[in-house]
């Protein structure tokens, strides 16, 4: 952000001042009004009544599955409070914070929005989101189920601005299928970073496909490993690293794609997007993929092979469970006490529990999960849930939620590190330039 | 000897152009793990399911989405070629005060990039009480009828440049008002103009995404270009073989809407021009 | 009515005589009534739904909007955005250049390739509609994310068209996923949808007057001389729209940009288009306010450049209502 700073040598300041308020009435005229409008619209009415007939309208990226699902558990809410009926919004990711911004913009928030890591401090700090605290201290949001770190990960600056819906891990994909066909090991939780590649090298020359992704623009790698240094992405409100982090960084990848040990960048800029269905070990273009542990089931869809899944090299310790999505309620929604309560029906209900499943992330309620643990079938979805329940023995405390300005930093480093691997920068600039970027997203002077 | 050169000429084009088509109907019958792994233009298995699957896939049929699509289209058709044609006759044709004023001004509302505009247009139509009504495709329709795509005016008042002025001068003198030339003259001779303009406005509206999707919220309401993104969401499940196959649908009616209005392209040459 | 002109005369380009300036001049108002009759729905859209919308961004662009912020509690920040724009925003002047270079390659060569098919197509033959109709498929695409499968699947690696080249023994690159060669898919992504203009062009193929081509083929004039003297001048006001049009349609490239680097601009900021730009600082970055100002500095760097076009147009567009404009 870039307030109203001008350094105050600046001499217009005070000549800018006449006109400056001349405009401002100007445009107050044409504001007001539309401002006054959009903000109308969203009145407190809370009424005691709890039985008279509540619409909240509630809004959530996935694709039809995930809509299925959540429809259904809406439903199982409606049957015991049938005064209670939902307008359900739901589309891809592509253009939802698009939409969720203009909504928010006209006053007009759902009662109701999933929202993420990039976006949830963004939101929490303009105070779109309402402030949990309350109802989690009188338990009318029931959160001590939770294991700690994922309680303490919807909260921003102090205030609880979501709830966190499903937890994950970083995972480090790979290939079954070809890594048996050519009788090489997989990759194991807690090799060092140098073992696993000379371990990728390997596999590049002996099955004659790159044995891993280039992770050095995917985020939460570079998490894991700056942990691992005793370093973090973020520290209060300032970055948790500086430029020779960076650097040393992006040298451990260049010395991967100069051993081999990567796909070519072009290849790696294909795997660097989020999307699943692009990610390399799925299009069989690299033996590993750097992805969320929850993500396993959908990639699993995408091929043939078959795939297993294990912790991030270095220490496993560095690794947290991690909040995959939240849902938070609307700050200017009329019917914020009936919001929150659909919140705490749709992640404490056994039987809501059951049928979110682990669509969303493993559920956050320690208890939930075990019982759906106990009832799902899907033997990627089985797997899933062991391999986090394996990896969550040694989680380390979690890192605070991210910076306003997180997903700035995320797409900044997809830059420079894409800038290093096509050789259009060395380590050292790149970092340089990525630590300026950062400062200049998160607002760090 | 010629006609066949350029025949063939034209199916070479063709060819090249029509590829990455060729390439979606391929993809359209290949199966989810093919559609990652092989990106040839064959597929090995033929999975036509993804057609019916893509159809069904959510609660509401896809042809609810084309019917949508289509109300909207037809609807933004109407209003364009009606409002812009009236614009476009007082601004090519007739000489009033600030005539060119306002000519640069509907050039210059063209210039403004749309992103910007998003959110105050949906402050202000949430200010009118457009959004989320029982009918949500207000703001999507109402703009088209007030002429605000200055694209079709200015389209319009180019080909009506086309057309000799002789021709209102020769009524005028005649005695003719300026309503009766519009509709004598200006009118039948602006055939071109309004096909094309009738085409454009169709196809546009069809495949206008990021509009729709801000102001239409309940499945039942979605149109096809809306309907189409819901198949893949990157951070989780992607549906490309029923998207492909769904998309492919969608060419269909546009395509079928062209190839039927351009014939008046056509027939133009026949009813407008010299004979007035 | 009556025929117009002879056709001989239009062989020439036709240059507005002094006879046509005088007339309309001497009663230039006098049709104020039905002309604002005639505008007025256009005026009514303007004032109330086009106005208001655009005053309000250009308000923002003064502002520190932020979207989430409610729009009475935005701070004036004065020039700050637009300093800020000139002196140290790093992606700006980058963008800049990448839409320049978009537009001065891309426009000229969609321009051509849709006169050309348009030429082609100008016949009265059986079946012709159909062939218009397949030329124009490609556009009906849009910016669909179908399309951004096909095109980043065939100008990868081992995509299609490197197999196209392999034919004939080149070996070619991972276009779309070279920093060095992703602006260039872009723009045969631009080109190859070239559609709209084509229409454009054969409506107005359809109002030069067959006559025309007629007399010039008496007079012995091939299929050249026809083309320079008959259809040039008489289809430069279609001409002119489309070049217009395309510029300001190459300047805003927006879809196909965002669609074909997933709304990132990449590899590494290559396709970094300005609107692809503005989009991300202020949807993305959520700095609605400096995107505003964005915004404001484009319309008026474009409206200059269509000025000149305006300007230039005069010297080679002819108008068959002959009145100076």
């Amino acid at each position: 952000m870039y307030p109203d700073k001008a350094p105050p040598t600046d001499v217009r300041t005070t000549r800018r001042h006449g006109t400056a308020t001349r405009r401002r009435l100007l445009a107050a005229a044409l504001v007001v009004p539309l401002a006054l409008g959009a903000a109308a619209c969203g009145g407190d009415d809370e009424s005691s009544d709890p039985n008279k007939p509540v619409e909240l309208s509630i809004f959530w990226w996935g694709a039809e599955g995930r809509a299925t699902l959540t429809e259904k558990a809406l439903e199982l809410y409606h049957q015991k409070h049938p005064n209670v009926t939902f307008k359900k919004t739901w589309q891809a990711n592509q253009g939802y914070f698009d939409k969720l911004a203009t909504l928010t913009a006209g006053g007009n928030a759902p009662d109701l929005f999933q929202i993420d890591d990039n976006y949830i401090a963004e939101y929490a700090g303009r105070n779109v989101t309402l402030d949990l605290t309350s109802y989690a201290g009188d338990g009318r949001l029931d959160m001590s189920k939770f294991p700690p770190g994922l309680k303490e990960y919807g909260t921003v600056d102090g205030k609880l601005a979501g709830v966190a819906f499903g937890e994950n891990t970083q995972g480090l994909v790979y290939d079954k299928t070809l890594l048996d066909k050519f009788k090489l090991p997989a990759p194991k939780t807690g090799m060092s970073w140098d073992d696993y590649i000379s371990w990728a090298e390997n596999v590049s020359k002996t099955a004659k496909v790159p044995g891993t992704q280039d992770a050095s623009a995917v985020y939460q790698a570079y998490w894991v490993w700056l942990r691992q240094r005793g370093k973090d992405l973020y520290k209060g409100k300032e970055l948790g690293f500086d430029e020779q982090d960076v650097t040393a960084w992006f040298e451990l990848w260049k010395g991967a794609r100069e051993r081999g040990a990567t796909p070519t960048p072009d290849v790696i800029h294909e795997g660097n997007a989020t999307d699943i269905s692009k990610q390399l070990v799925v299009t069989g273009k690299a033996a590993t993929s750097w992805v969320w542990a929850n993500q396993m089931p959908e990639l699993k869809k995408n091929t043939k092979d078959e795939l297993g899944v294990v912790a991030y090299p270095g220490d496993p310790k560095a690794q947290w469970a991690r909040a995959s999505m939240y849902f938070s309620v609307f700050r200017g929604s009329p019917n914020k006490d009936q919001a929150v309560d659909v919140l705490n029906f749709l992640a404490n209900d056994p039987e809501a529990g059951k049928i979110l499943g682990t669509d969303r992330g493993l559920p956050s309620n320690l208890e939930v999960r075990q019982v759906v643990a106990d009832s799902v079938t899907d033997p990627s979805m089985k797997q899933t849930i062991a391999v986090q329940n394996e990896l969550g023995k040694t989680f380390g405390p979690a890192p605070a939620v991210p910076l306003k300005g997180h997903s700035k930093v995320r797409s900044e480093l997809i830059r420079v590190a894409e800038e290093v691997q096509f050789g259009r920068q060395t380590p050292a600039q790149g970092a340089a330039a990525f630590v300026a970027a950062a400062k200049a997203a998160i607002g760090q002077g | 000897m010629r006609s066949r050169l350029r025949l063939l000429l034209l199916l070479a084009i063709l060819a090249v152009v029509l590829y990455p088509l060729f390439w979606m109907v391929g993809t359209s019958v290949k199966s989810p793990q093919e559609i990652v792994n092989n990106i040839g233009l064959v597929p090995r298995e033929f999975t036509p399911g993804n057609f019916t699957d893509g159809w069904h896939k959510f609660d509401v049929g896809f042809g609810r989405f084309f019917l949508n699509s289509a109300m909207v289209a037809v609807l933004a058709v109407l209003g364009n070629t009606i409002s812009c044609l009236l614009a476009a006759y007082a601004l090519g044709r007739l000489r009033f005060r600030l005539r060119k004023v306002w000519f640069a001004v509907m050039i210059g509302t063209l210039l403004l990039p749309g992103h910007v505009l998003i959110i105050p247009q949906y402050i202000l139509f949430r200010t009118l009480g457009w959004v989320g009504g029982d009918w949500p495709y207000l703001p999507l329709v109402v703009p088209h009828f007030l002429a605000t795509e200055a694209f079709f005016v200015f389209l319009m008042v180019q080909f009506m440049r086309g057309i000799p002025r002789e021709l209102d001068e020769a009524a005028k003198i005649d005695g003719a008002s300026p309503y009766a030339i519009f509709q004598h003259v200006i009118l039948p001779l602006s055939r071109p103009a309004l096909v094309t303009t009738a085409i454009f406005s169709f196809i546009w509206t069809w495949n206008d995404f990021f509009r729709q999707l801000v102001y239409l919220s309940e499945l039942q309401d979605y149109t096809a270009p809306v309907a189409l993104t819901l198949f893949i969401d990157s951070t989780s499940e992607s549906s490309v073989g029923p998207m492909f196959a769904m998309s492919l649908l969608s060419l269909v009616p546009v395509f079928l809407f062209f190839v039927a209005f351009q014939r008046m392209l056509v027939e133009g040459i026949n009813t407008s021009g010299l004979k007035g | 009515m009556t025929t117009v002109r002879t056709a001989q005369s239009r062989i020439e380009p036709v240059r507005p005589g002094p006879a046509d300036r005088q007339g309309p001049r001497r009663r230039r108002h006098s049709e104020n009534l039905p002309g604002y009759v005639f505008l007025s729905p256009w005026l009514l859209g303007l004032l109330a739904i086009t106005a208001i919308p655009m005053m309000l961004s250009l308000y923002l662009s003064f502002t520190d909007y932020d979207i989430l912020t409610p729009l009475s509690e935005v701070n004036w920040v004065g020039w700050d955005n637009y300093r800020r724009m000139f002196t140290s925003d790093p992606s700006y002047w980058h963008a800049v250049q990448v839409t320049v270079t978009f537009a001065l390659v891309a426009v000229p060569l969609k321009l051509a390739a849709a006169l050309a098919v348009a030429l082609l197509l100008n016949r009265a033959i059986r079946g012709i509609g159909l062939f218009r109709g397949l030329f124009y498929l490609p556009s009906l695409l849009g910016g669909s994310v179908a399309l951004a499968i096909v095109w980043r699947s065939m100008f990868s690696r081992d995509g299609s068209f490197n197999s196209f080249l392999a034919f004939f023994g080149i070996e070619g690159a991972p276009w779309v996923n070279d920093p060095r060669f992703a602006l260039e898919t872009l723009m045969v992504l631009a080109i190859w949808q070239f559609g709209a203009p084509m229409v454009i062009f054969l409506a107005g193929l359809k109002q030069v007057p067959a006559e025309l081509y007629e007399a010039a083929s008496v007079d012995g004039a091939g299929t050249w001389s026809q083309f320079r003297n008959v259809t040039l001048p008489m289809l430069s006001p279609v001409i002119f729209f489309n070049l217009v049009l395309e510029t300001i349609h190459g300047f805003q490239g927006f879809t196909a940009a965002f669609v074909l680097s997933n709304g990132t601009g990449g590899p590494v900021d290559s396709t970094l288009m300005y609107t692809l730009d503005l989009y991300i600082k202020g949807f993305v970055e959520l700095n609605m306010g400096y995107a505003s100002a964005m915004a404001w500095v484009f319309l008026l760097t474009i409206g200059l450049i269509t000025v000149v076009l305006f300007r230039t147009g005069r010297f080679w567009v002819h108008y068959s209502d002959a009145e100076e404009h």
